[in-house]
């Protein structure tokens, strides 16, 4: 009799417990809802239904202007655009320009930072005058870099001065792309800067004294102790910085408008002409969709690559 | 595995939520109606919202006579940049927004703008007023024979010099006689001289690489406006002309004659720096050139050898939203800036701009810049390059496309590259373009 009052009583008491329990998780999910709500919001309006809207517009043609009814015509926009000489070479262009500004961008930020970390004089003067470019409005920037790269402009003094010949920078087809990475690159190596730093900070200080003491170099503690250490915020810097180069405009907008010769045509500069120079929305989203699905796939490229390591350090 | 999947669709969400703000295409599903806009004997009571490109202080002695006499009419007078007026007009229109009532609107735009649906019709109020307006500014607000934009200004180009330059080098001075017009291939040689002799720049364009200006090249070469056929949308800018043309001037920067890289918003002040001998320049550049201390001349706009004379023109006009909630009033702020005395917005600019009606000209060149004697040749050369040699630009729905296209063409022409291929490709591009219209 006892034995079943304690049982029963014990009962109560657990299934109170996991009431409480409930009740208590009920409310973090509330409390974690609310808190989270504008977030949520803003990725709603801001984010998912621009990008559902694009999709669903993309299957439709319609008279320039957006004012005139659009036509449900399935993939015609995809056909037009991916039967356009014009537009793969376009893409063939964003491609090359993310392959070669990517890793230039991210090898030297690594460089600076780990330039930054070591014990040198006036730290922080050094690392506020990198990150500086990043404080300057993008188009204040572009429109500095444009005087200074003009055919009489300062830049090209400075080459005659030191006997070498004058360039034409943004005004020739073979160095304007060059030139836009060197103002993107002069910008987006601070600012990467600081993340890096960040991961170099928070490597223990033991391992390197014990790779002292086993007495390897310093190109090797790099390889094998700093580079795996900071794979996290490595990899975050390389998928951030591929979206953001993807997605590059204001330079290109405000210096090249596309040329010369279409050598500075990006693919997300390609969708802004056709959807607010042309007013051709739907061909516009058709192409913002396209540069989504290309910029989606080197996005899960990266992810999927942090997760094999995972799976491998595991083991 | 689950937890594999689960990761790899979050990270392709995560993905998709950070690209997806660049996306924005809204599909419109209704149409609009046309209208029979009248202008009220009795103002309304109202606020009307106006777009320009404008600088407010620019216009405020006009938007103060139009509140004088239109008290109970208020405007909000609003600005963007010279490049974001059609985009921020598209914008604005296409959500069906009353947000806006009056903008300004490129003439050669009209017809894109109307066939669009982005201007009101504005036929029933304005065409009884066809004769008091200059014939081609009028024809630019027109399509499909229905009017959608009033003209408010016209323009023309002349050939600006440096005295002091010329002198130095030892050239004599053009001509400010129509009889006497240069030719391009002369202005060349002299331009030339004046680089040697020291001149930083030899010639000037104001407005490099744009269509506007350099229309007035392959028209007088006998290439065209740059477009034919029905509604103008078969391209012709790889004729013969058209190549001859930009050939000249891809050479004018091959040579050093102009330089490569100078935006329109530094030509005017280089050329009042005293940096070069040349420059094709508008009547707006007058106000400025009095003003300066520079000793300059004016002449007529060159053209080509065995060619005839051509000049750009054309300026803005104002349209109304066809979503605007006040049309009425609207539309006597149009007959105040393009009609009321000539035209209110001629008639009380500080700045004298020039006219697109027959009155208004006669208070435009009443204006003190006229009262030197250069100004006395510039009136001159504006009076009979308005009448007689004046261009208008390509008038199709095509226009946006084309100006654009067209301009990277001219653009990639001065930076080098060779200009037959660069007007096929642009041919090409404009082909495709126009693909939609057809």
């Amino acid at each position: 009799m006892e034995g079943i009052v304690l049982t029963v009583h014990s009962g109560i008491k657990e299934s109170s417990k996991r009431r409480r329990h409930f009740l208590a998780k009920k409310t973090e999910y509330f409390w974690a809802l609310t808190f989270l709500l504008p977030t949520l919001l803003a990725l709603i309006v801001l984010r998912i239904t621009p990008m559902i809207s694009a999709i669903y517009s993309s299957f439709f043609i319609a008279y320039p202007g957006g004012i005139r009814p659009a036509i449900f015509s399935g993939l015609e926009n995809y056909r037009t655009v991916l039967s356009d000489s014009d537009f793969i070479a376009t893409v063939e262009r964003t491609f090359l320009f993310n392959l070669v500004i990517n890793p230039l961008q991210i090898s030297l930020s690594l460089l600076v930072s780990v330039l930054m970390v070591q014990r040198i004089r006036f730290e922080g003067l050094w690392r506020t005058l990198i990150f500086i470019p990043v404080l300057i409005p993008i188009v204040g920037s572009s429109i500095t870099w444009q005087a200074i790269l003009q055919p009489d402009g300062p830049f090209n003094s400075l080459l005659v001065t030191l006997g070498l010949k004058p360039q034409l920078f943004l005004n020739s087809p073979q160095q304007s792309l060059q030139s836009i990475t060197l103002i993107a690159s002069w910008i987006g190596i601070g600012y990467w800067m600081m993340f890096l730093i960040a991961g170099l900070r928070s490597v223990p200080s033991e391992i390197y004294e014990a790779a002292e003491i086993d007495r390897a170099g310093p190109i090797r503690v790099f390889f094998k102790i700093t580079l795996p250490l900071i794979k996290r915020q490595l990899l975050f810097v390389l998928v951030a910085d591929i979206v953001a180069n993807f997605v590059l405009f204001a330079p290109i907008q405000l210096l090249t408008a596309g040329g010369p010769e279409s050598s500075t045509t990006l693919l997300i500069f390609d969708a802004y002409r056709t959807t607010y120079g042309y007013g051709s929305r739907n061909l516009g989203a058709t192409k913002v969709v396209i540069l989504s699905i290309i910029m989606i796939c080197f996005v899960a490229l990266q992810f999927s690559f942090l997760r094999e390591k995972k799976v491998k350090e595991i083991e | 595995m689950f937890k594999k999947s689960n990761r790899s669709s979050k990270s392709i969400w995560a993905g998709i939520a950070s690209l997806s703000l660049l996306l924005g295409g809204v599909v419109s599903t209704s149409s609009y109606a046309a209208s029979t806009l009248t202008i009220p004997a009795t103002d309304p009571d109202t606020t009307i919202k106006v777009l320009s490109f404008m600088n407010k202080a620019d216009i405020q002695t006009v938007l103060d006579a139009f509140a004088k006499e239109h008290p109970t009419i208020k405007v909000d007078f609003q600005t963007v940049p010279f490049n974001d007026l059609q985009p921020t007009v598209d914008a604005r229109v296409s959500s069906k927004s009353a947000d806006l009532d009056v903008y300004w609107a490129d003439q050669p735009r009209v017809s894109a703008l109307a066939a669009r649906g982005t201007a009101l019709d504005i036929t029933s109020a304005f065409s009884k007023y066809r004769s008091t307006f200059d014939a081609s500014p009028w024809a630019s607000g027109l399509y499909n024979g229905k009017l959608y934009a009033l003209p408010i200004a016209n323009s023309t180009q002349m050939l600006f010099y440096n005295v002091d330059l010329l002198k130095k080098a030892g050239i004599t001075p053009p001509s400010a006689s129509i009889s006497d017009r240069m030719t391009w291939e002369d202005l060349v040689v002299d331009a030339k001289k004046a680089v040697d002799s020291g001149a930083k720049y030899g010639l000037l364009f104001h407005q490099f690489d744009r269509y506007y200006q350099l229309e007035a090249l392959p028209v007088s070469k006998g290439g065209g406006i740059g477009a034919q056929g029905k509604g103008n949308l078969i391209p012709n800018v790889a004729n013969k002309g058209w190549i001859d043309a930009l050939t000249w001037y891809g050479k004018l920067f091959k040579n050093k004659i102009s330089p490569r890289g100078m935006t329109p918003e530094q030509v005017e002040p280089a050329f009042l720096a005293g940096q070069a001998a040349y420059m094709v320049g508008g009547p707006w550049f007058l106000p400025g050139l009095n003003l300066s201390k520079l000793n300059w001349g004016v002449a007529p706009h060159p053209y080509f050898k065995g060619g005839k004379a051509a000049t750009a023109n054309g300026s803005w006009s104002l349209a109304i939203n066809p979503y605007s909630k006040n049309q009425e009033a609207s539309a006597i702020f149009l007959k105040f800036m393009a009609i009321d005395g000539g035209s209110g917005y001629i008639k009380y600019r500080n700045d004298p701009e020039l006219a697109a009606t027959p009155e208004a000209k006669k208070l435009y060149f009443a204006k003190d810049v006229f009262a030197t004697p250069q100004g006395k040749q510039a009136a001159t050369i504006i009076d009979y390059e308005t009448s007689k040699t004046g261009v208008g630009r390509v008038q199709t729905v095509g226009y946006i496309e084309f100006e654009t296209i067209m301009n990277a063409a001219f653009s990639d022409i001065r930076n080098g590259a060779d200009p037959g291929k660069v007007l096929r490709e642009a041919s090409n591009k404009l082909r495709k373009a126009w693909a939609i219209y057809k």
